[in-house]
């Protein structure tokens, strides 16, 4: 090999310097390159046009009723609920695992007894926090295919759990925490915005 | 020395582990480290790095859209939208997928090139030829695939008339046509089984190709600018005096090769990505309408100089026969050019006009086979075809006694 | 040495572009195309284009490959007021930019279906759009026809606009709308220009190093 140098005239220093400075600069393209393609993983206009918020009129909404809305794929009741239900309320607080909601899911606004902005109605995401089926609404008191003493609230068929009026989980079933109550705001007297807390100046 | 070229031979810790059960460090040395390229490699042997790495921006790029896209005729039109619009960076990802397939093209033509102008596909190298010509031609099948799966008026138009030919071959013709398509026209179930295809079988076929092509141009070693055998030369040590390891010398060259391509990548990208109107056709920007032909119907830039043979000859079948013969020949090219003397450098002046013929033609027709097709146009794509396939007639008598010029026993 | 390799590589990229150049990829009309002096970056002109758009084309068109609050975000709107701007408040600003004509209703008055115009100005170009929703001539009293497509079933909504309009207004709010359509052809584009100078810059200084290494290490070898 009388062609190649031999390794006394090399500057070896200046080949590591310049091979360093390209493998940085290169690793830097590397990871300018991923941007786009790790980015393309995060939820499309599509996802966020169906993740938007949904407004829901409650204008007509009996004492009593549900309506359920579609909410992200996932189903959103929103209750109705009768005096007479809140007052069982606060009979159930010894009954329930977590009677003031300490380590469940809801936006601050609806950290209280009733977990709701107003009392009167209920806006809980209709998902067991067991493995995700979506609970039967039973809100009669004895209703007549739930155990006995049963106090008006949710039931979930595939493990039984059981929830009251106010999403919040009784002791001794499965289910581990309250159904999770996601960020909604009145827009209106009679109209629910779903999925976005109040924007400020609105009404919470 | 061997300080100077990264040869690894005592490895320790975790590589030694691995190097107990895998030729890892003699797969490196052998095919890199210790691999002797020619020294006098120019630019046109770039190409072939260049076209490695437009497989591996393909495959990505690909795989990446394939996340989004969705192959049936009601949703792949809107669905490429989808991508082009909602996707975050959606965009950039499509736009490198069909800068890609042209810049395959471009870079494959020129690697052939290089190899008719070096006689890189002689003696010993058929077999590299042979399996690279098996590459080019899976690479069609899978840009044409590719290019019907937007489903726009030339994604359905080009697609229509490809699989038509088919239906020209006496006897099986129309009832292949129909087993392509799947149904009686172009539609849905030929999207879908196209799509399979184009994402998976012939990226697998192709990826295994390319290994092979590699594998074989190690075994034989490659040609250079001058074509002399750079293993006729050793140094005591038994290596090639007119060879240099791979590795460091080529891997830095061809990462500044590399680099360079990609700027001009970026730039067609970035700021060119229809090409003017080659790379992503305007009427592809209208979803496929099957009761609707498109005023002119021409398929992308590369194939177009074999569709302008096709066109020139008059009856179907012979027309599909003669495009398909203007590829198939070029397998031959081993045995059909019969000079002892690779490089053009040092050869007669018959193979340098041969050559510039045919590079002419081709050109031409590639023009030609844009261009709608007048009594003129396809009177010159005629001229043309016919002086095309005479470079493949002629050679082989003219190579036989062709004044060639002595080569250099080293590279110069 | 190095001059022999880029005059040799900057010729043959010219050799290369030569045929692309030879054929013209856009199609041939029999007249003279106006050229359109549109700009995407001007947020001025693609929101005057918007609403134009919409109280002159939206009767019958849809931009349905386009949401509202994509439109605001790129233009420089609020969500709400491209709600209030395009749609009068009539729809969600998530939701695809829609005609507000009832199905059907245009094959009836029409005989033809209002074809969808988000990619129009990447099949046809600019300048074809430009020529064409000013092409029309008036053939006899109230019977109007088009330079551009000769018996298009497409009424002359722009009448008016161009009636009470100057001719400085009228250039004005036609290449708006223009600009508007260019934009929801690609609404990336902008992105994507102001992206590439960035790469390509720092794909050159990548360039430079990989060439310095690549000239550091061939001092070795003897030509």
């Amino acid at each position: 090999m009388s062609e190649v140098k031999t390794i006394e005239t090399v500057d070896i220093k200046r080949r590591q310097i310049l091979a360093g400075a390209t493998g940085v600069v290169g690793a830097v393209g590397a990871a300018f390159v991923a941007v786009p393609f790790v980015g393309s993983w995060q939820p499309s206009d599509k996802a966020k046009a169906a993740g938007a918020p949904v407004d829901v009129d409650i204008a007509g909404l009996q004492p009593g009723q549900m309506v359920t809305v579609n909410w992200r794929g996932k189903p959103v009741w929103v209750v109705r609920r009768t005096p007479d239900m809140l007052s069982r309320l606060t009979e159930l607080d010894s009954v329930v695992r977590d009677p003031m909601s300490e380590s469940s899911e809801q936006p601050a606004y609806a950290k209280n007894a009733t977990r709701a902005i107003k009392d009167e109605f209920l806006v809980v995401v209709g998902i067991c926090t067991h493995l995700g089926c979506s609970p039967l609404y039973r809100p009669a008191v004895n209703s007549p295919d739930m155990a006995a003493n049963w106090r008006g609230g949710f039931f979930c068929p595939c493990h039984g759990s059981s929830f009251d009026l106010a999403g919040r989980v009784f002791r001794s079933v499965p289910a581990p925490t309250n159904l999770e109550i996601p960020p909604h705001n009145y827009l209106t007297e009679t109209r629910i915005r779903i999925g976005e807390d109040a924007s400020e100046g609105g009404q919470a | 020395m061997s300080e100077v070229n990264k040869k690894v031979s005592e490895p320790g810790g975790l590589l030694k582990w691995v190097d107990d059960r895998f030729p890892l460090i003699e797969t490196w040395n052998a095919h890199v480290a210790e691999y002797y390229a020619p020294k006098n490699f120019n630019f046109w042997y770039f190409f072939g790095s260049f076209a490695l790495l437009t497989l591996v921006i393909m495959i990505v790029s690909g795989i990446w859209l394939a996340m989004s896209y969705k192959p049936s005729a009601d949703d792949a039109f809107v669905s490429v939208e989808y991508i082009m619009r909602d996707v975050q960076w959606g965009w950039l990802i499509r736009y490198i997928h069909t800068t890609g397939a042209s810049a395959f093209f471009i870079v494959v033509y020129l690697h052939m090139m290089r190899a008719l102008l070096y006689g890189s596909f002689k003696q010993p190298r058929e077999l590299v030829w042979l399996i690279g010509m098996l590459i080019f031609v899976v690479l069609m099948a899978e840009a044409f695939m590719g290019y019907m799966l937007p489903w726009g008026q030339m994604s359905y138009w080009g697609a229509q008339v490809i699989i038509s030919l088919f239906s020209t071959i006496p006897f099986i013709g129309p009832d292949l046509a129909l087993w392509i398509r799947g149904d009686y026209i172009i539609s849905d179930a030929t999207l879908n089984r196209f799509f399979a295809l184009h994402v998976i079988a012939l990226p697998l076929v192709l990826v295994l190709l390319v290994f092979m092509h590699i594998v074989a141009l190690h075994k034989v070693g490659s040609n250079n600018p001058d074509g002399t055998d750079i293993k006729k030369h050793k140094s005591p040590e038994g290596l090639p005096l007119d060879g240099v390891p791979f590795h460091p010398y080529y891997t830095v060259k061809d990462s500044f090769g590399a680099v360079m391509f990609l700027i001009f990548f970026a730039i067609i990208v970035f700021y060119f990505p229809d090409g003017g109107g080659h790379f992503i056709e305007a009427p592809n920007f209208e979803p496929a309408d099957p009761l609707k032909t498109p005023d002119h119907i021409a398929p992308v830039w590369y194939f177009t100089p074999f569709y302008a043979i096709l066109r020139a000859v008059p009856d179907p079948f012979l027309g599909v026969a003669a495009m398909g013969l203007s590829i198939a020949v070029l397998f031959a090219m081993p045995w059909l050019d019969r000079c002892k003397v690779r490089s053009i450098r040092y050869r007669g002046n018959s193979y340098k006009l041969l050559l510039t013929m045919l590079v002419i033609s081709f050109i031409v027709l590639g023009v030609l086979g844009a261009l709608p097709s007048t009594p003129l146009y396809t009177k010159l794509a005629q001229i043309f075809t016919i002086l095309y396939f005479a470079f493949f007639i002629v050679l082989p008598f003219t190579s036989v006694n062709e004044k060639t010029k002595p080569v250099p026993e080293r590279t110069t | 040495m190095k001059n022999t390799f880029l005059r040799k590589l900057s010729l043959m990229l010219a050799v290369m572009m030569l045929p692309f150049g030879l054929v013209h990829a856009a199609p041939g009309y029999n007249i003279e195309l106006e050229k359109v002096n549109n700009n995407v970056r001007d947020q001025e002109s693609l929101q005057r284009g918007a609403v134009l758009f919409a109280n002159y084309c939206m009767a019958c068109h849809s931009v349905e490959l386009i949401r509202y609050n994509r439109i605001a975000r790129d233009i420089g709107w609020t969500d709400e007021q491209a709600i209030e701007n395009m749609a009068f408040n009539q729809a969600k600003a998530v939701d695809y930019v829609k005609t507000r004509m009832e199905p059907g209703v245009s094959q009836d008055l029409f005989g033809i279906e209002a074809p969808d115009l988000s990619l129009l100005t990447r099949v046809k170009g600019n300048d074809y759009i430009y020529t064409f929703i000013r092409g029309y001539y008036e053939e006899e009293e109230g019977k109007w026809n088009n330079k551009v497509l000769t018996g298009t079933s497409m009424p002359n909504v722009l009448e008016g606009l161009k009636r009470h309009a100057s001719d400085e207004a009228y250039d004005q709010a036609t290449t708006d709308i223009v600009n508007f359509l260019d934009y929801v052809g690609e609404p990336s584009k902008v992105q994507r220009w102001d992206l590439g100078w960035k790469v390509i810059l720092f794909l050159l200084v990548l360039l430079v190093l990989t060439y310095l290494l690549k000239r550091e290490y061939w001092k070795d070898i003897k030509h």
